[in-house]
């Protein structure tokens, strides 16, 4: 699980949108429910959002990619709660011959991808 | 004729005996004072061992996805020998009347194991109150279960009453058009290779394999245990008893060598009073365990009642419990599961939980046949994590056994019950079931050689007879328990008297005799 270090960004309360947005004029229901339809500034009020952001398109290049193809390969077992390193030396161990441009992505320090698998902190 | 009485101080915390010096009248016994073998020990607990483990956050599949790929591997290699024609797919691969071979994890879907749902599920359910002892319904099934998916399994070939959830199996079967998997054979791990048993060097050796003391609860009786100890130590009996108690080179206490008692352990903050009763049971095995490691090695394996940790492998008890007995080198601390060496002889055990726990989800004839099992499925814990509490491992499944053992023992039983187990390659494996000393009296001695044969020391059973003339010595034994636990009055005061026998034996070990040593005075457990 996160380490109480990261407890605080795990369970942070901060709202990235205001939630619904309500029309600034207030007017009676009935005529609000016309304005809405047309002539409202907002086409679509945004989604109501109150855990992290709406991430669609997060740092995700295309070594977070490779490992990510990494995590999901049944063949090196499940890789819910360990590090992607520790898979890999698993896999290593076990005799699998893991794919080495992995390992490298993974020691290399110049590199920055999550050592984390991609569930992590997710499930 | 040799007469000898022997004679020793013991001081109970719990029962303070104080039992009596009496005159030695006869022979001495220092003509060429027996000298006590010596064997060669090795440990191979570092597998079980979890203080490197640091847990990460992870779940039990990482567990069960390297049992998978052991023993998966392993069929791989067993499957030419077996039925090479056929393919082998995944689960996800299988055709429809196609007949291949499948391999995976057996789970084993049961109508009677007590789920936490159960209790939220708006029906009352129909299925009637089940005893904890066991949960087989003819309704059970079976599905298999790979990395790619599951697939029910039919036909009769395999059983749902033999197998568990954590079996490694490969099957040889094809898909019918329901959907499901017929099975029309079954192929498991086998047992694994044995390494060869050295040759027999002429000297005879006995290991006591012993469990279920349970010091502190009501069943045990602290005089048992002290004839145990002092037939091992080498204080009972004439020089032929002595002779072959100095042939005992290990003691292993497989496990439940303590018993809180429960009401103690309710949670609640314990008066002052109550707190030396929660110690009293530990002092008092420390007293036992000392006498015994002052001159013969002696491991201690942690059981289902001991203070260790709950889930498998249990880590050793703490060398703090037993301050007498730990400033001995020969006093050993062990894990359960215990896996050891004694003059190259290999014994592996554990203290009954993962036989008991299989006995709660399948059936068989007896503990052996549970025994053979987890031998041939090579693992020892099936079950576990799934209804027995294990560590998450993630880099090793500890339970793989890896090499067969010449001795397997399984502590906690209800009975004595012991097999030779013979295996394809040649494999010969000793299987003892220990029962429970405080409910029996029975401790076993078994002596590692290329013919392992089992002697049963003290028993509670007076019509126990042994057939050959070497077993005759022991016939003392058991008179020596039966009188004692026989005997016994009440005074007044709460304070009462205990008869000791004494054993004296001719040179033909034929005659037994009686003695009112002396009336002890000892206060009864408040």
């Amino acid at each position: 699980m996160a380490s109480s270090a990261d407890m605080k960004g795990f369970y942070k309360q901060k709202k990235k949108y205001a939630g619904i947005s309500k029309p600034s004029s207030s007017k009676p229901k009935s005529k609000s429910k016309s304005a809405a339809s047309f002539g409202s500034n907002v086409a679509q009020p945004p989604a109501l959002v109150v855990h992290g952001s709406l991430d669609l398109q997060e740092n995700h290049d295309a070594n977070e990619e490779v490992l990510r193809q990494f995590d999901m390969n049944m063949v090196y077992g499940p890789c819910v709660g360990m590090k992607r390193i520790d898979r890999w030396n698993r896999a290593s161990s076990l005799g699998l011959s893991p794919p080495d441009d992995v390992y490298r992505l993974l020691t290399s320090t110049a590199s920055e991808v999550c050592s984390q698998s991609l569930w992590d902190g997710r499930v | 004729m040799p007469f000898v009485i022997y004679f020793y101080v013991a001081d109970y915390i719990t029962c303070n005996c104080k039992l009596l010096a009496i005159a030695m009248t006869a022979m001495d016994v220092d003509t060429g004072a027996l000298q006590r073998k010596q064997s060669l020990y090795q440990s191979m607990d570092e597998i079980f061992e979890i203080q490197k483990e640091m847990y990460k956050g992870q779940q039990y599949s990482q567990i069960y996805y390297i049992r998978l790929h052991l023993i998966r591997t392993l069929i791989h290699s067993l499957l030419p020998n077996w039925k090479p024609h056929l393919p082998v797919c995944t689960v996800l691969g299988l055709e429809e009347g196609k007949e291949c071979i499948i391999v995976g994890t057996l789970y084993k879907h049961m109508k009677l194991k007590p789920t936490i749902l159960s209790e939220y599920s708006k029906e009352r359910s129909a299925t009637p109150l089940v005893s904890p002892d066991n949960f087989v319904h003819p309704d059970d099934t079976l599905v298999l279960e790979d990395e790619s998916g599951r697939v029910n399994l039919k036909g009769n070939v395999l059983s749902p009453s033999v197998y568990v959830t954590g079996n490694v199996v490969a099957l040889h079967g094809k898909e019918t058009d329901a959907g499901d998997f017929f099975v029309d054979d079954v192929l498991e791990a086998g047992l694994p290779p044995q390494l060869d048993l050295p040759n027999k060097s002429g000297e005879d050796k006995y290991v006591v394999l012993v469990s279920g003391l349970n010091v502190g609860s009501s069943s045990s009786n602290p005089l048992q245990l002290q004839l145990l100890v002092d037939h091992i130590t080498g204080h009972l009996g004439d020089e032929k008893e002595q002779q072959s108690a100095s042939k005992i080179v290990q003691v292993v206490v497989a496990g439940n060598s303590v018993k809180v008692r429960h009401g103690l352990l309710n949670g609640q903050n314990l008066a002052s009073k109550d707190q030396s009763k929660l110690s009293e049971p530990i002092k008092e095995l420390d007293i036992f365990l000392t006498q015994i490691a002052a001159g013969i090695p002696i491991d201690i394996m942690p059981g289902y009642n001991d203070p260790a940790n709950f889930a498998l492998p249990q880590q050793p008890l703490n060398k703090c419990l037993f301050p007498g007995s730990s400033a001995y080198n020969t006093f050993r601390s062990c894990t359960n599961p215990h896996l050891f060496d004694v003059d190259n002889v290999r014994f592996l055990g554990t203290s009954g939980q993962n036989i008991d726990d299989l006995e709660k989800y399948s059936e068989a004839k007896d503990t052996l046949e549970f025994m053979e099992r987890t031998l041939r499925w090579r693992h020892l814990a099936p079950t576990a994590p799934n209804t027995l509490g294990c560590y998450p491992f993630t880099d090793r499944d500890p339970f793989f056994i890896e090499s067969c053992p010449h001795v397997y023992f399984i502590g906690n039983q209800n009975k004595y019950a012991t097999r030779i187990l013979k295996g394809l390659e040649g494999q010969v494996v000793r299987l003892i079931s220990i029962p429970r000393f405080s409910e029996t009296g029975i401790a076993v001695m078994v002596k590692p050689s290329t013919e392992t044969r089992v002697f049963v020391s003290l028993p509670e059973d007076k019509s126990y007879f042994p057939e050959s003339i070497a077993d005759r010595r022991l016939c003392f034994s058991v008179y020596a328990t039966g009188a004692i636990s026989t005997e016994r009055s009440d005074d007044d005061a709460g304070f009462g008297y205990l008869l000791i026998v004494v054993m004296g034996c001719d040179g033909e070990g034929h005659q037994i005799w009686w003695w009112l040593l002396k009336t002890l005075a000892f206060e009864e457990e408040g």
